[in-house]
């Protein structure tokens, strides 16, 4: 399975699965919770300047607490605008890595690579490393003292890394993006504040953002419309938990080797009101800050989620935690409902899916609740960030960003079709007005520079599939409006490194309990134990940041 | 006659340095040949021996090995007040006893039954199917017993289809130790058999004629030859097991945890897996993994003073 650089927002909802959020680094070495100060984000944070080059044919949509749905796109621009003159490198190399999931491109001969490096004017030496064991290589990495000269991190991958800590590797990119001074960069300055604030740590501007919008999420519940069809099911009549449980009956057919459910236990978290990674914290209606583990939804969602699982409504495969093959058992319809990230939804997941099945169709549920006021609690602008390694000189910094503003430039321009498709004829051609890969382009292009800053995400058309676009605007519109954000949103907060280990027991009791192996009753017990090893100081030590540094919303 | 029972000059040790000088003019080339194999186990055995002290330490990635402060054995305080480390433990001791019961005999009886085969057609081929699943990794073994005995698996929809009870092997916590025991039988019982057949062969084929000549049948020559002819490499692959006793397949176990859950799963090396490298505490890591090498020292230790005293080589001639 390749993920595609569209799928990325779905490498949130990845990561959550699997991440175990965590601190580390010793106390001597540590420089404090690592958030910031409003007075000093407004000190930091560049100034904006908008330059959408075309309009979008789906608009934006404005939801609630300021968050918005991407603008979407159905035709590239016949004729793209450039909005970098020149070259911006100097003819410079550094070396970059970036997480990638799936096939690695050969770098000889690789006529994307070359093409991109041509136009930035600079040689950018790519080392893209296996996305799914991304977090045992970092800290190798810091440990060894072997940082690439621009390496991106996944804010998932953070957790082990202790990261008030590991951005003193990093070069501080104030000096050069702050307020104004962002200006010489056009591009990087059409970045909105809210993707900027999520790079900020210790009062310092390090990171840039990757893959951010207005509507960030960790993921959703999808369904093949086509099976609901054929039984019947209008997928707007499902609004409750109960009304999901009655499709676990009735869209369940073991014998022919059809299961309702995947694991859709992080996707239910919506429904239930508990945050799933990376949010963990939320404030409670008597205003107590309290963990993932401590909301009533996280028990109701056991409940609901052990009776699926014994009455034999979700697939085998997946109670046998095979996760990785949940997009293959979605596409061949041997499960109906599935959860995963946004990005899931797009053009190349419906070639694939047709490809098994072509009357497959992927649409998720408008959000679900339990007492008909739906609500998603939102994710950080940007889920990923690069970094430039602080040992760059000042003008090797200057040319980075110079480069980084060529990678940043928005959709419907000259370079996004350069960074995003390599060359014309190549690596891709027009198809109905939009660019698609060509055999040697899907071979050669990957999530490579793309993975190093990006322009804010747009929608667009891929693969040709132009109704997944319409349908997938039209939801995200929908869902914006029930936006709402968790306690210390956007905060980069860095947990002690003494509370690291007390998470994995819960991890490993609630997969106990979902699976079905021991009685939702064990819960308190675990919970108990959690609260003991260090929740209760956790708790303790975010009052303490709510009281220095508000909670982000 | 005295004269007649000494040695001749030439037979007679002569002084220490020159044997010495002799023996290594006689192994140079085999010396040579040895040099690359003692660097790598140097290099990657040897060397990171010294990253245990990290045990012994609050290590932090950024402060490193130099920096970061001394704490004694704190960690190891930590580690053995931690009731997950002590199922952990359990658990290691339990599958591990499981799979000598079960799986140690296998290769010996699975030798002796190729040994016996005299087709060298059939037996080429049998061996050649038995070795098979060794070359391939734990996570496709695991999707083959996934696709074979899951709960969706090919033996379960076809008792399902015939409308009978399923029994899904691959997510029963109780059943686990049974389930990796056989995965391992299935993956490396074949490539298992190569050192015992190897001995069968170095027994001389005479013995078998003159035993047969006097009479002795099939199970007879089995009691009397075949097993005392390999009882040596028996017993080395006992002890060798033993010494390896805390170590009973991380990928296997890391793959298959979520499956059956941390109680049935979690063994010394995934839990220092996922307290060590996941959680990044790295001393704790370092500390398990420290306690479960001498641990294993002395097994391997105690195992080999035992057959000694039972009159066998072990893993070096007394």
């Amino acid at each position: 399975m390749k993920l595609d650089r569209r799928q990325l927002l779905a490498l949130t909802g990845l990561g959550a699965a699997s991440s175990v959020l965590a601190a580390c680094g010793d106390a001597k070495t540590s420089s404090g919770p690592g958030t910031t100060t409003q007075d000093q984000l407004t000190k930091l944070l560049p100034a904006y300047t908008p330059n959408e080059l075309v309009k979008a044919d789906i608009p934006s949509v404005q939801g609630a607490n300021g968050f918005f749905s991407n603008p979407a796109f159905l035709k590239y621009p016949a004729n793209p605008v450039t909005t970098v003159t020149g070259v911006p490198g100097k003819g410079g190399n550094y070396t970059t890595m970036t997480p990638l999931w799936g096939a690695i491109p050969s770098a000889s001969g690789n006529a994307y690579y070359a093409a991109v490096n041509k136009a930035i004017g600079a040689t950018l030496k790519l080392q893209p490393a296996d996305g799914n064991n991304y977090d045992k290589v970092l800290p190798t990495l810091f440990a060894g003292d072997k940082l690439p000269d621009w390496v991106q991190i996944p804010g998932w991958n953070m957790g082990n890394l202790g990261f008030a800590d590991a951005v003193n590797k990093f070069a501080d990119l104030g000096p050069y993006l702050s307020g104004d001074a962002i200006k010489a960069y056009p591009n990087l300055a059409a970045i909105p504040t809210s993707a900027w604030q999520c790079c900020i740590w210790n009062g310092k501007l390090f990171g840039l953002p990757v893959y951010y919008s207005g509507a960030t999420i960790a993921g959703t519940l999808f369904h093949r419309k086509d099976i609901l069809a054929k039984e019947g099911i209008n997928p707007d009549d499902i609004k409750t938990p109960d009304d999901l449980a009655a499709l676990g009956q009735q869209l369940t057919s073991a014998s022919a080797g059809r299961w309702a459910f995947d694991d859709v236990f992080d996707a239910i978290g919506q429904i239930f009101k508990f945050p799933v990674d990376p949010n963990r914290w939320v404030i409670d209606e008597g205003g107590k800050i309290i963990h993932r583990w401590e909301t009533p939804g996280l028990i109701e969602a056991l409940n609901w989620y052990q009776t699926q699982a014994k009455a034999g409504h979700v697939h085998p495969d997946a109670l046998a935690d095979k996760t990785q093959d949940a997009k293959q058992r979605f596409w061949s319809g041997k499960v109906a409902i599935t959860g995963d990230g946004p990005g899931a939804w797009k053009g190349d997941d419906a070639k694939s899916g047709k490809a098994a099945n072509p009357s497959y169709e992927r649409q998720a549920f408008k959000l679900l609740s339990t007492d008909g006021k739906p609500q998603i609690w939102m994710n950080p602008s940007a889920g990923m960030y690069s970094f430039l390694n602080a040992k760059l000189s000042g003008d090797q910094i200057k040319e980075c960003l110079a480069i980084a503003n060529y990678l940043a430039a928005p959709y419907g321009s000259k370079e996004y079709l350069t960074v995003n498709f390599g060359v014309e004829g190549t690596d891709y051609t027009m198809v109905d007005g939009n660019p698609v890969l060509t055999e040697r382009g899907s071979k050669e292009v990957a999530t490579t520079y793309q993975f190093l800053i990006t322009p804010i995400s747009p929608t667009t058309v891929i693969a040709g599939q132009t109704q997944v676009v319409k349908d997938y605007a039209a939801w995200e519109a929908d869902m914006v409006k029930y936006a709402a954000k968790p306690a210390f949103y956007g905060m980069n907060v860095t947990e002690p490194a003494q509370y690291a280990s007390i998470n994995q027991p819960m991890v490993d009791l609630v997969k106990d309990i979902r699976f079905g192996r021991k009685p939702v009753s064990a819960y308190q017990e675990g919970l108990k134990t959690w609260k003991a090893q260090g929740g209760d100081q956790l708790r303790a030590f975010y009052e303490d940041i709510r009281s220095k540094y508000g909670t982000g919303q | 006659m005295t004269a007649l029972h000494e040695a001749p000059p030439a037979l007679r040790p002569p002084d220490e340095k020159p044997v010495k000088k002799s023996r290594f003019k006689r192994d140079r080339s085999l010396l040579l040949m040895v040099i690359p194999a003692v660097l790598l186990l140097i290099v990657f055995n040897y060397v990171p021996m010294f990253g245990t002290a990290t045990a012994f330490q609050r290590y932090s990635i950024y402060a490193g090995f130099w920096h970061s402060p001394w704490v004694g054995f704190e960690t190891f305080r930590q580690l053995f007040s931690d009731p997950l480390f002590w199922s952990a433990l359990g658990n290691t001791l339990m599958l591990s006893l499981v799979q000598l019961v079960f799986y140690f005999p296998i290769p010996i009886a699975l030798a002796l039954l190729l040994h016996s085969i005299m087709s060298t057609k059939i037996r080429t081929i049998v061996q050649s199917v038995v070795y098979l699943p060794h070359f391939f990794s734990w996570v496709l073994a695991v999707t083959i017993f996934q696709q074979m005995l899951g709960g969706a698996g090919a033996l379960n929809q076809f008792l399902r289809q015939n409308g009978l009870g399923t029994f899904d092997a691959m997510t029963n916590p109780d059943t686990f130790a049974l389930l990796v025991t056989s995965q391992v039988i299935w993956k490396e019982a074949g490539w298992g058999i190569i050192v015992f057949l190897a001995a069968l062969a170095a027994i001389d084929t005479q013995l078998y004629e003159a035993a047969a000549a006097d009479g002795a049948g099939r199970w007879r020559r089995l009691w009397h030859i075949t097993l005392p002819g390999i009882r040596g490499v028996i017993v080395l692959m006992l002890v060798l097991r033993l010494g390896n006793v805390l170590t009973v397949g991380f990928e296997q176990m890391l793959i298959q945890r979520g499956a059956v859950g941390r109680d049935a799963a979690e063994v010394l090396d995934t839990y220092a897996y996922f307290y060590g490298v996941v959680n990044a505490n790295f001393s704790l890591g370092a500390a398990a993994s420290l306690f479960k090498g001498v641990l294993s020292l002395l097994f391997l230790l105690a195992a080999n003073k035992i057959a000694h005293l039972l009159g066998e080589d072990g893993l070096y001639r007394r």
